[in-house]
C-alpha cells in the first residue's frame, strides 16, 4: 500500500466537501435573487441547479470499481431550472408587461431551504469521514512508537 | 521456520481491507447527491470466513476484497440510493474495527520486541 493510496480517501472526502459547498453557494445565490426581475441575459432570474457526477477512473461500462478507481464526485455544471416562471398582477412595478403582470423568478423558498439542509448535512457527513481518516492514520502511527 | 505468526499476516490483510472500505464509504458519502449513483460495499470477511470454514487456510493469501453494489436505502426519485445515516454508521464501525486491528498489531509487535530483547 503506497502512501498515495492512503490519501485517496482524503481526496474523495475533499471532492465531496467542495461539491456540497458549491451547492450551498448556488442555493444562497438562488435565495438572494428570489425577487430579481432582471438578469444579465434578460428576463427575470432563473433558479440554478448543480449537476454532480460520480467520478470513477478507468471504468468502462458497468464493470465494478477497484480501490484505485474511486475518485469521489465531480461537478458537471450549474444549469438554470427551466420550469415555468410565476406571474403576479402588479401594474405599478417597473417591469410589468402591457397587461400589468410581472414575471418573477422560479425560486421557491421551501424548496431552497430543504436543499440547503440536505447539502449542509451531506457536508457534515463528508467532514466526519475526513475526521475518521485522521483518527485511523494516527492510530497506524502508534505502531511505529514505543 | 516461520517466525512471524499467521496472526500478523491476517491483521495486515484486514487492516488494508478496512482502509479500502474507508475509501468506499468516502465515495458513497461524497456522492450522496449524485443522481443515479448506487451504494458500493467491500466484500471480504464473509468470503474469507466461508473459505476458512471449508478448511482452505491458504485462501488468506489468494482472496482479494471485492467492491460490489451494496445494500443501500430506498432509491430516491433521482435514482440514488445512498442512505447517509447508514453510511455514517458503517464509517464509525469501520473506524472502530481499524482501531482494534492496529491495537492488536501493536501488542503483537511488543511481544516480538520482548522476545528479541529477552526481558
Amino acid at each position: 500500500m503506497s502512501f498515495d493510496n492512503l490519501l485517496v480517501a482524503g481526496n474523495i472526502s475533499a471532492s465531496g466537501l467542495a461539491a456540497e459547498r458549491l451547492r450551498m453557494e448556488v442555493i444562497a445565490n438562488n435565495i438572494a435573487n428570489a425577487m430579481a426581475t432582471r438578469s444579465a441575459n434578460g428576463g427575470p432570474f432563473r433558479r440554478q441547479d448543480v449537476v454532480f457526477e460520480a467520478l470513477m477512473n478507468d471504468l468502462t461500462g458497468d464493470s465494478l470499481p477497484n480501490a484505485g478507481s474511486l475518485g469521489g464526485v465531480r461537478t458537471v455544471g450549474v444549469v438554470p431550472d427551466q420550469s415555468e416562471l410565476p406571474r403576479i398582477h402588479n401594474p405599478g412595478h417597473p417591469d410589468a408587461d402591457g397587461d400589468g403582470f410581472v414575471t418573477l423568478p422560479n425560486v421557491f423558498l421551501p424548496i431552497e431551504m430543504v436543499n440547503l439542509m440536505t447539502a449542509s448535512r451531506a457536508y457534515e457527513a463528508n467532514l466526519k469521514v475526513l475526521q475518521n481518516l485522521r483518527q485511523q492514520l494516527e492510530q497506524t502511527l502508534t505502531l511505529l512508537r514505543s | 521456520m516461520n517466525i512471524t505468526s499467521g496472526n500478523m499476516e491476517l491483521l495486515s490483510r484486514v487492516l488494508s481491507v478496512a482502509s479500502m472500505r474507508h475509501d468506499v464509504i468516502a465515495q458513497n458519502i461524497a456522492n450522496v447527491n449524485t443522481p443515479g449513483f448506487h451504494t458500493l460495499q467491500v466484500n471480504f470477511e464473509e468470503a474469507l470466513r466461508e473459505a476458512m470454514d471449508a478448511g482452505n487456510a491458504g485462501s488468506l493469501h489468494t482472496l482479494s476484497p471485492q467492491i460490489t453494489l451494496g445494500a443501500g436505502g430506498v432509491e430516491r426519485v433521482d435514482g440514488n440510493n445512498v442512505d447517509i445515516d447508514q453510511e455514517v454508521n458503517r464509517l464509525q464501525k469501520n473506524t472502530l474495527l481499524f482501531k482494534v486491528y492496529t491495537q492488536l498489531m501493536a501488542t503483537q509487535i511488543a511481544q516480538y520486541r520482548s522476545a528479541i530483547s529477552g526481558h
